[in-house]
C-alpha cells in the first residue's frame, strides 16, 4: 500500500516539475537560445559602449576635478564666463543661418533634380553629393585658399576676413549639403499624379499647385532637414578650427577647453548644452517619421514633370552654378595640394604629399586610417547587421529587444565631439576594466562603430522588414536550424543593404574628425586628424594634400561598391528578375 | 488507446493583453482527417493554427498530438508542415532548393534529395520547374511549390494558412480540388485555416466555425449547413432569413400576427422567446393552399443570377421582407413579376429555431 503511493505521488511531482522547467527554458530550442545569447551580448556591447560612456559625461558634468558632487555650479560658472556664453550666440547664428541657406538651396536643387526636364540630371546628382566623401576640414582649407589673406578671388569679399563668421558659413553649407539635398531628394520622390490631375481639373494655377500640393508633401522632409541641419552644424568643429579665426563657437569650445586646457569638467559642461539641440533634432525626427509614413499610399502614381521651358532653364541654371561652386572647392583644395609653395612657386609637384616631413603622423596616419575605416566596415557591418536581424527575426525576448533598439537609437542624438569626450571620461578611468583599450586602435574602431550606429541599424531594420516575417516558422517548421537560413536566404537577400552599410561605415570613418579627436593616440593617428593638426601647425597646403587623399579613397570606396553592387550582385542575384 | 484522436486540444485560452483570443477551445482530429476553421477575421481561427503551429503559446490549456504532450514542444521538435498566406518561399532559391530545405538536414544523399524532389514536384503538378526562381512562377505555382516543401518532409500533420486567399477565383476553385484529391491520396491529417465557407464546405471532412474566439460548432458539412447550432453559424454559413418569435403552443411559434408551425422537439417552452430562420432556397412556391405555413407574400424585387433567381418577399402582416432563391427551371413555370402576389410556404422540416435573441 504504501510502496504504490509513493510509487502514484513522485511521478506526479516529477511532472510539476519538469512542467515548471519546460515553462522556463523548454519552450525555446538550443539554437534559439544560443541566438538569444547573442543578442544579450549585443545589448551589453551597446551599453558599455554607448549608455555608460553618456552617463559618465552627464555625471562629469555636475562634478569638479576632484570627483565631488556640485550640482550645476559648472553649469552656472559656464553661463558667467562672457567668452564661453558669447560662444552660444555665435553658434546659433551661424547654426540658422546655414540652416536657412542650406535648406532652400537642397530644396531648389531636389526640385530641379526630381521635379524638372533638365538634362544630365544624373551627372548633377553625382556632383551634388561628392562633398560628402571629403572631411568637413576640406572645404575650410578650400576657403582660406579662395578667400584667405593670400587667397585667389579674395577682393570678392570687399574686405570682409573669411576667418568668422563668413567662412564658417560656407564651409557649413558645404560639407553638410549633401546630407540635405538626400533627405529633400526622398521627400520630393513621392509625388502622386493623380493630386496634379485633379489641382489641374479644378483650374489651379501652377502657383497655386505649387504651394497646395508640392509644398504640403514635402513639408516634412523640409522640416527635417531643416533640423537636421541645424545639428550637424551646431556640432561640428572641423570647420569652425580651420577657418573660425577668433569666433568662438560651442564645438571649439569644447575641443579648447579638453585639449587646450585639460578643463575636463567644462568640456563636459559645453558638451551637455550641446546635446540638448541634437536631443531636439532627435525627438523631432522620430515624430516626423510617423507622420510621414501616414501620407503615403501604395496607390499613388507616380508623376512625370511637364515641359516649362522658362522654369527649366532656371534650374538648369541653379544645378549648374551650384555644382560649380562644389566643384570649384573641391578642384581648391586639390590644386592647392599639388602647388609647390604657394603663392610664391606655383609649379605642380607631389612636394605636399611628402607627409613624413610634417608632424601630424605622416603617412602612416593615412594607413592608420584605412586600417581604421576596414575594421569598422567589416566589424561594424558584421555585428549590426547580425544584431538588428536577431531583434527583427528572433522570437521572444520582448524585453532585450525594446531595449536594444533604445540603445541603439541613441547615437543618433549624441554629436562626435560629445561622444569622444565621454569615452574619456569612461575608458580612460584607471578603475575601468577596460581601460587597456584606452590609446589603441580598438577604441577608435568601436568609437567609429558607435558614433555612426543608428543610420546603419535603421538601413538594416528596414531591408530585414521587407522580408517575409514566415520564413523563420517555414524553417523551424523544417527542422532547419534558423542560423542556417539566415545565412542561406536572409544575409543573400539582404545583401544590397549589407554593402550599404558597410560603405557609408567606411567613407564616415575615413573623413570624421569630431570623436576621433580625442582618442587618438601617438601610434593611432588618424589622417583625418592628420589634417587638423598640419593645418593648426600652418602646413595648410600638406593639410589639403591629406584631405585630398582620403577624399580619393572614399571614392574609390564609393566606386569599388558600386562595382559590388552592380556588377557581382547582378550575376549572383539573377533571382530578383522576373 | 487506438480510438484517442491524433491531434487533441484541451480547454485552450489565449489573451493577448486583455483580449481574449481564444476562450476553452477543446478539439478532436482524427488521423487522416481534412479539418477546416472557419470563421470571419478576428474570430481566433489563425491564433489557433498558430498555438498548434507552436508559433504562439497558449495561455492556458494543453495540445496533444499522437498522445505525446506537445504543448510546450519548441517549433523544430514538433512534427508538422505548414503553408502560409504568403507562401514564404524563399527567393533566392530555386524551385528544388526551396523544395530540398528540410531535407538537408536529414541525411540524404544527393541522388535521394534529387528523387525526393523530382517525385514531390510531380505530386504537385510541376515537374521540370526545378530551376525556377519563385519570381517567375505564377501565384498558383508558387502555392504548390510551398505545398510541396511543407510535405517534403513527410509530416504526420499538414497546416494551410489561408492557402487559397491571395489567388484569383478560377485558380482557386481548381486548387481546391487538387489539395484535397492530394490530401485523401496523402492520407496526411489536414488543418486549413479559411474566412471562404465556400472553400471550407468543398474541402473539409468536418469544419470548425468560430467566433469571437470560441467553436461555434463542430461537424460535417452537410451537419454545418443544414444543422447550424447557432444563429451565427446559421448567417456565417450560407444565407438565412430570421424571423422573432415566440414560443405559443406545442410546436407553434407566433411571429408577429404569423403562426408557424415547427418540428416539435426543441428546448423551447411556451413564452419563450425565439428566432426562427429558414434558408433561401428552401422557400418553397407550387405548395398546396392546405398544406402547412403558407403565406401570401409580395414580390418587391426580383434578381437574376444565372442559374436562379433572388426575389425579395414581402409577407402580409410583418415588416421585414424575405429572400427567397427561385432555381430557373421553376421560375419557367412560376412567370412571377415584380408586384405580383403569390402564394409560399415555409416548410415545418425546414425552419431553424433559435433559442434567445442574436
Amino acid at each position: 500500500m504504501n510502496q504504490s503511493n509513493t510509487a502514484t505521488t513522485e511521478p506526479s511531482q516529477h511532472n510539476t516539475a519538469q512542467r515548471l522547467f519546460s515553462n522556463l527554458f523548454g519552450r525555446r530550442s538550443l539554437d534559439e537560445w544560443s541566438l538569444g545569447s547573442v543578442l544579450i551580448i549585443g545589448v551589453l556591447a551597446l551599453f558599455i559602449c554607448v549608455v555608460l560612456p553618456i552617463y559618465t559625461l552627464l555625471s562629469k558634468s555636475v562634478e569638479n576635478r576632484a570627483g565631488d558632487f556640485i550640482a550645476l555650479t559648472n553649469f552656472s560658472q559656464f553661463f558667467a564666463t562672457p567668452s564661453l556664453y558669447n560662444s552660444i550666440n555665435n553658434s546659433l547664428f551661424i547654426a540658422l543661418l546655414s540652416t536657412t541657406i542650406v535648406t532652400s538651396l537642397s530644396f531648389l536643387t531636389a526640385y530641379g533634380i526630381s521635379r524638372t526636364r533638365i538634362p544630365f540630371k544624373g551627372l548633377f546628382r553625382t556632383i551634388l553629393v561628392l562633398p560628402i566623401l571629403a572631411p568637413s576640414l576640406l572645404p575650410a582649407i578650400s576657403l582660406v585658399y579662395l578667400f584667405g589673406n593670400q587667397g585667389i578671388i579674395k577682393e570678392l569679399l570687399m574686405g570682409e576676413s573669411i576667418y568668422g563668421p563668413i567662412g564658417i558659413i560656407i564651409g557649413s553649407c558645404f560639407w553638410t549639403f549633401p546630407h540635405a539635398l538626400m533627405i529633400m531628394l526622398t521627400a520630393l520622390a513621392n509625388t502622386d499624379a493623380r493630386l496634379y490631375e485633379s489641382a489641374e481639373v479644378l483650374g489651379a494655377s501652377p502657383i497655386r499647385t505649387f504651394f497646395t500640393v508640392t509644398l504640403p508633401a514635402a513639408k516634412y522632409g523640409i522640416i527635417s532637414v531643416a533640423f537636421v541641419v541645424f545639428t550637424l552644424v551646431i556640432t561640428d568643429f572641423g570647420v569652425p578650427k580651420v577657418i573660425g579665426g577668433q569666433f568662438n563657437v560651442l564645438a571649439t569650445d569644447i575641443y579648447k577647453q579638453v585639449i587646450g586646457q585639460q578643463n575636463f569638467e567644462m568640456g563636459a559642461t559645453v558638451s551637455v548644452i550641446l546635446l540638448l539641440p541634437a536631443i531636439l533634432t532627435f525627438l523631432t525626427d522620430r515624430w516626423l517619421q510617423r507622420k510621414q509614413s501616414a501620407l503615403l499610399t501604395s496607390k499613388a502614381v507616380p508623376w512625370t514633370a511637364p515641359k516649362r521651358q522658362w522654369l527649366d532653364r532656371v534650374f538648369l541654371g541653379l544645378m549648374l552654378l551650384v555644382s560649380f561652386i562644389i566643384l570649384s572647392i573641391i578642384l581648391m583644395a586639390v590644386y592647392a595640394s599639388l602647388v609647390t609653395f604657394w603663392p610664391y612657386n606655383l609649379s605642380l609637384s607631389l612636394k605636399n604629399y611628402n607627409f613624413d616631413l610634417m608632424d601630424g603622423g605622416g603617412w602612416a596616419a593615412y594607413w592608420n586610417s584605412i586600417q581604421m575605416a576596414t575594421f569598422t566596415a567589416i566589424i561594424g557591418t558584421g555585428f549590426i547587421f547580425f544584431q538588428s536581424y536577431l531583434v527583427a527575426k528572433l522570437p521572444g525576448f520582448k524585453v532585450l529587444k525594446w531595449f536594444f533598439h533604445l540603445f541603439a537609437i541613441l547615437p543618433l542624438a549624441v554629436p562626435g565631439l560629445v561622444l569622444g569626450l565621454a569615452y574619456i571620461f569612461f575608458f580612460n578611468s584607471p578603475n575601468n576594466p577596460l581601460n587597456g583599450i584606452y590609446g589603441t586602435m580598438t577604441i577608435l574602431v568601436v568609437c567609429t562603430i558607435s558614433h555612426f550606429y543608428t543610420v546603419c541599424h535603421l538601413t538594416a531594420t528596414t531591408a530585414l522588414k521587407q522580408i517575409d516575417g514566415e520564413f523563420e516558422s517555414v524553417s523551424a517548421s523544417l527542422k532547419v536550424p534558423q542560423i542556417k537560413t539566415f545565412w542561406r536566404v536572409t544575409l543573400p537577400v539582404c545583401m544590397p543593404a549589407v554593402l550599404d552599410i558597410a560603405s557609408y561605415l567606411f567613407v564616415n570613418a575615413m573623413t570624421t574628425v569630431s570623436a576621433v579627436v580625442f582618442l587618438y593616440s601617438y601610434n593611432t593617428s588618424l589622417a583625418s586628424v592628420a589634417v587638423l593638426n598640419m593645418d593648426d601647425a600652418g602646413d595648410i597646403a600638406p593639410a589639403a594634400a591629406m584631405a585630398v587623399m582620403i577624399m580619393l579613397t572614399c571614392m574609390l570606396a564609393r566606386l569599388v561598391h558600386w562595382l559590388l553592387g552592380n556588377v557581382l550582385l547582378k550575376n549572383t542575384q539573377t533571382w530578383r528578375k522576373k | 488507446m487506438s480510438n484517442q484522436a491524433y491531434l487533441e486540444l484541451q480547454n485552450i485560452h489565449q489573451m493577448f493583453g486583455t483580449h481574449q483570443a481564444l476562450q476553452d477551445v477543446s478539439l478532436n482530429i482524427q488521423e487522416g482527417e481534412f479539418v477546416c476553421f472557419l470563421g470571419p477575421s478576428g474570430c481566433g481561427k489563425t491564433s489557433l493554427l498558430r498555438i498548434i503551429a507552436g508559433l504562439d503559446m497558449p495561455t492556458s490549456g494543453e495540445i496533444f498530438q499522437a498522445g505525446n504532450n506537445i504543448t510546450q514542444t519548441p517549433i523544430k521538435h514538433r512534427d508538422f508542415g505548414i503553408v502560409f498566406q504568403s507562401y514564404a518561399l524563399f527567393p533566392n532559391l530555386n524551385v528544388a532548393d526551396n523544395i530540398a530545405y528540410g531535407l538537408a538536414s536529414q541525411q540524404f544523399s544527393r541522388q535521394e534529395k534529387h528523387a525526393r524532389v523530382r517525385e514531390l514536384l510531380a505530386t504537385v503538378g510541376l515537374s521540370g520547374s526545378e530551376g525556377k526562381y519563385p519570381a517567375q512562377l505564377s501565384g498558383g505555382q508558387q502555392q504548390r511549390v510551398a505545398l510541396a516543401r511543407a510535405l517534403a518532409t513527410s509530416p504526420g500533420l499538414l497546416l494551410l494558412d489561408e492557402p487559397l486567399s491571395a489567388l484569383d477565383a478560377r485558380v482557386r476553385s481548381h486548387l481546391r480540388q487538387e489539395i484535397k484529391q492530394l490530401q485523401e491520396k496523402l492520407g496526411v491529417t489536414t488543418i486549413m485555416v479559411t474566412h471562404d465557407q465556400e472553400e471550407a464546405l468543398t474541402m473539409a471532412d468536418k469544419i470548425v466555425v468560430m467566433n469571437h474566439g470560441v467553436i461555434e460548432q463542430i461537424g460535417s458539412p452537410q451537419n454545418v449547413y443544414t444543422h447550424p447550432s447557432t444563429p451565427f453559424v446559421a448567417e456565417f454559413v450560407g444565407e438565412m432569413n430570421f424571423f422573432k418569435a415566440q414560443h405559443s403552443g406545442a410546436g407553434m411559434m407566433q411571429s408577429g400576427a404569423l403562426i408557424l408551425q415547427c418540428n416539435p422537439g426543441t428546448e423551447t417552452t411556451f413564452g419563450d422567446d425565439v428566432q426562427l430562420a429558414i434558408r433561401p432556397e428552401d422557400i418553397r412556391f407550387n405548395c398546396r393552399a392546405d398544406a402547412e405555413n403558407t403565406l401570401e407574400a409580395n414580390v418587391l424585387h426580383l434578381e437574376f443570377l444565372g442559374s436562379r433567381v433572388r426575389s425579395l418577399l414581402q409577407i402580409d402582416s410583418h415588416e421585414t421582407p424575405i429572400i427567397a432563391d427561385i432555381s430557373m427551371n421553376e421560375m419557367s413555370g412560376l412567370n412571377l413579376a415584380q408586384g405580383q402576389s403569390i402564394r409560399c410556404q415555409l416548410p415545418a422540416d425546414r425552419l431553424h429555431i433559435f433559442g434567445g435573441q442574436a
